[in-house]
């Protein structure tokens, strides 16, 4: 009896042993930034004027940003341009990843050539577009001048400049999507394709009804990778536009960097992340149990 | 006994050794933007005679990045560099946070760097906080005004200016106020031929569009706040601070589509192409704006000193933005006596004659010397546009007052907002900043319609022409 007991309780410290380096590294990564950021919130403070110190300000912060029109503004763009990137790279993906999965001469290389956007810094990414939508010299309205299009002020109305913002994230991660998308249709046994040719389905059919419920939970993970990724989208814009024209492409995220490191308001800085985490959790956790209640189905 | 005395000498030797190499490895690391004065002090450093110390630069690229350094390194009370370069709006930021070593004390104690050697204002515009206290936290190391840029073939072409004489019965000449500007710009605004009167910043990033828009509004008789009572309504949105930022909205007409949202690069691209007429330009890109090896209209392009305006008053002002940097010394340096040596150095005429080669110097000797004023064909209007520079808020809450403004500069630019609304937004978000910073605004009221004559009068009644 004893000796099961005590291999027990050596596999538990064994356990605790393996665990523990991970979970402290986590504590001190992870759970002491989140505390201390829950606390600054809750207090005015500024990290560029140590001198004036640090002062209770309960929910003022808060109050402060969620009555504040310019935030809700920034909300609003971030929802739109997190809806309009992840719907195109979604569609665009998948539809990439389809043609990606079949095997024809060639398809290695352009595998390899599709990935290379996804592989530059959101940065450079940022200034490249920035001089090719430059309406006078830029690529893009030269190229629409060449077939009789009237050039587009791309970066100087807020309406192109959040659809060219779209573009260009959408440039850059679509091949992601399509990665995932190309491992998950691969994925799916052949057998399942000769059984419903065997049936007489539609190519059509086979997708809607075969390939993509097959291959759903991979998308879904690529959908959360993806809604996350954009909600967070900061340096782009940095490069891009600089948040205008006025502030019509300044996500939340740019708000709260520039809150921190510009203004140096770190209260309502930790504030505005603290919302910002929150919701992006909402979302992730939302989406993660779908994906379990998708594994169970 | 022999073998004490050599273990002794062998530490001695060693010490010596520790010694220099200590003394070897000392480093001035300084925070800059990455540019042509960066590397010009770069060049000049190699040459300082005590070559135990090393001179090294940490830059970043013009923008939010360069001063989100400084602040960054500033706010954990770090010695990542010992000196920085710093724009002069930024000292009351840096200094009001106690972060910048205070130059007067230096003065006190240096032998040569001394407050004269500077031009009064020149130090009080690049390291003076608070405004008139006599307290210095910045030397101005690289001056910096705002220009005009134009191009001399088409003014000087006989048959450009007997159309224009007959278009707008006058005389055909760089502009002096930005009334005539809008004048020559409509008259070689020629899409057809890719050519546009006028190029500007209008960019939402870091300071792009207020430092053009604040130059038409100061000279237009507006002001962005009245320092004594802190009252921001009434003085941003006068009327006389509407005209000055319509008139500069409106110059993105005579410019090419799309150039609302330019920063400094595209006005330079675009002129160097020889696609504008005349551009509002900073004087410290005018050195690769006369390399014929950079444009193609080098050896055609004049520079002169921005316009003024006569405005509602009918009072005439030329008034400008105040570009280049002030160098401040970071409080939590460690390396002070070695920076305060080199600053001696540095500062001497020889040293900032050279400087003063590629860029603009702050030193009086070398400001005043007729050698340097004949050095190009910029520097003597260089040094005659200092006296009509002026300045954003000396306050510490200018990153956020500089954001709003930028921001609804950028609403009026866009179309998205009428100047009128831009401005009147701005100066409410601008007086809830000052308040939620603890000033107490004193709601006088009763702006006059011309701030500029409550403030600080400029008004002339008679056009001074600069540009002749």
């Amino acid at each position: 009896m004893d000796q099961p007991l005590q291999k027990r309780s050596t596999g538990r410290l064994m356990i605790l042993g393996f665990l523990s380096p991970t979970i402290l590294l986590l504590l001190f990564m992870v759970a002491y930034p989140i505390i201390s950021l829950v606390y600054y919130s809750f207090h005015n403070f500024s990290a560029m004027r140590p001198a004036d110190g640090m002062s209770w300000a309960g929910l003022g912060n808060y109050e402060y940003l969620l009555t504040d029109s310019a935030i809700w503004q920034r909300f609003v763009f971030t929802g739109k341009f997190v809806f309009i990137c992840v719907t195109m790279q979604m569609i665009l993906g998948i539809f990439v990843g389809y043609q990606l999965q079949k095997t024809f001469r060639g398809r290695d290389f352009l595998f390899t050539a599709l990935m290379l956007p996804m592989m530059l810094s959101p940065v450079v990414a940022g200034f490249l577009w920035r001089y090719m939508l430059n309406s006078e010299w830029g690529v893009v309205n030269f190229l629409l001048s060449g077939i009789g299009l009237p050039k587009i002020e791309w970066l100087s109305q807020a309406t192109p400049a959040l659809w060219a913002a779209a573009v260009v994230d959408t440039w850059m991660w679509t091949p992601f999507i399509a990665l995932l998308a190309t491992a998950a249709f691969r994925g799916i046994p052949e057998t399942i394709y000769e059984a419903a040719e065997v049936d007489g389905a539609s190519p059509a059919y086979v997708f809607f009804r075969v390939t993509l419920p097959m291959s759903a939970p991979v998308l879904f993970i690529a959908l959360i990778l993806r809604l996350i990724d954009c909600f967070k989208q900061y340096d782009l814009f940095v490069a891009f536009t600089g948040g205008g024209p006025g502030s019509s492409t300044e996500t939340v995220s740019f708000a709260v960097a520039k809150t921190a490191f510009s203004y140096f308001y770190t209260g309502e800085a930790s504030a505005l992340a603290v919302i910002l985490l929150c919701i992006i959790m909402g979302l992730a956790m939302i989406l993660v149990r779908h994906l379990s209640q998708m594994g169970e189905r | 006994m022999k073998y004490r005395s050599t273990l002794l000498a062998s530490a001695a030797v060693a010490g010596m050794l520790c010694g220099t190499a200590a003394r070897a490895d000392t480093t001035l690391t300084f925070v800059w933007h990455a540019g042509t004065c960066a590397d010009a002090i770069m060049d000049i450093a190699k040459d300082y005679p005590d070559k135990t110390v090393k001179v090294v630069p940490a830059l970043v690229p013009y923008g939010p990045e360069w001063h989100n350094k400084i602040a960054s390194e500033f706010a954990i009370q770090g010695d990542a560099f010992d000196f920085a370069m710093w724009d002069s709006q930024s000292t009351a930021e840096f200094a009001g946070g106690g972060h910048a070593v205070k130059i007067n004390d230096i003065f006190d104690q240096s032998t040569y760097l001394k407050a004269d050697i500077f031009p009064a204002s020149s130090l009080s515009q690049y390291g003076e906080y608070p405004d008139g206290s006599g307290q210095f936290y910045g030397l101005p190391v690289n001056q910096d005004a705002y220009g005009l840029m134009y191009r001399k073939d088409l003014f000087e072409n006989p048959g450009e200016q007997a159309a224009f004489k007959a278009k707008y019965n006058r005389d055909l000449k760089v502009p002096e106020t930005y009334q005539e500007a809008k004048e020559v710009a409509e008259f070689f605004t020629r899409p057809d031929q890719g050519l546009y009167g006028w190029g500007q910043m209008g960019g939402r990033d870091y300071d792009f569009a207020t430092t053009a828009s604040n130059s038409y509004l100061w000279s237009f008789g507006g002001e962005l706040y009245n320092p004594a009572t802190m009252e921001v309504e009434g003085y941003l949105n006068s009327p006389a601070s509407i005209d000055g930022v319509q008139a500069y909205v409106d110059m993105f007409k005579y410019g090419p589509p799309g150039s609302g949202n330019w920063g400094f690069d595209e006005v330079n691209a675009s002129f160097q192409q020889g696609q504008l007429a005349m551009a509002m330009q900073w004087f410290y890109f005018n050195g690769s704006n006369a390399d014929p090896k950079v444009s193609t209209v080098a050896e055609q392009t004049g520079f002169g000193i921005l316009p003024g305006a006569v405005g509602r008053d009918g009072l005439f002002r030329r008034q400008f933005s105040v570009g280049g940097q002030g160098m401040g010394i970071n409080k939590y340096s460690k390396k002070l006596p070695e920076l305060v040596k080199f600053m001696e150095w540095y500062f001497q005429p020889e040293q900032q004659t050279r400087y003063a080669a590629v860029c603009q110097t702050g030193l009086k000797a070398v400001l005043e010397s007729p050698e340097w004023q004949g050095l190009n064909s910029y520097n003597r209007q260089f040094s005659t546009a200092l006296q009509y520079l002026n300045d954003y808020w000396h306050l510490p809450e200018y990153p956020v007052m500089l954001d709003i403004l930028q921001e609804e500069v950028s609403n009026a630019i866009s179309g998205s907002k009428t100047v009128e609304q831009a401005l009147t937004d701005a100066a409410t978000r601008h007086e809830r900043t000052l308040e939620r910073a603890g000033y107490k605004i004193d709601r006088k009221g009763g702006a006059p319609e011309v701030p500029d004559t409550v403030i600080s009068p400029a008004g002339q009644a008679e056009v001074t022409p600069v540009n002749q």
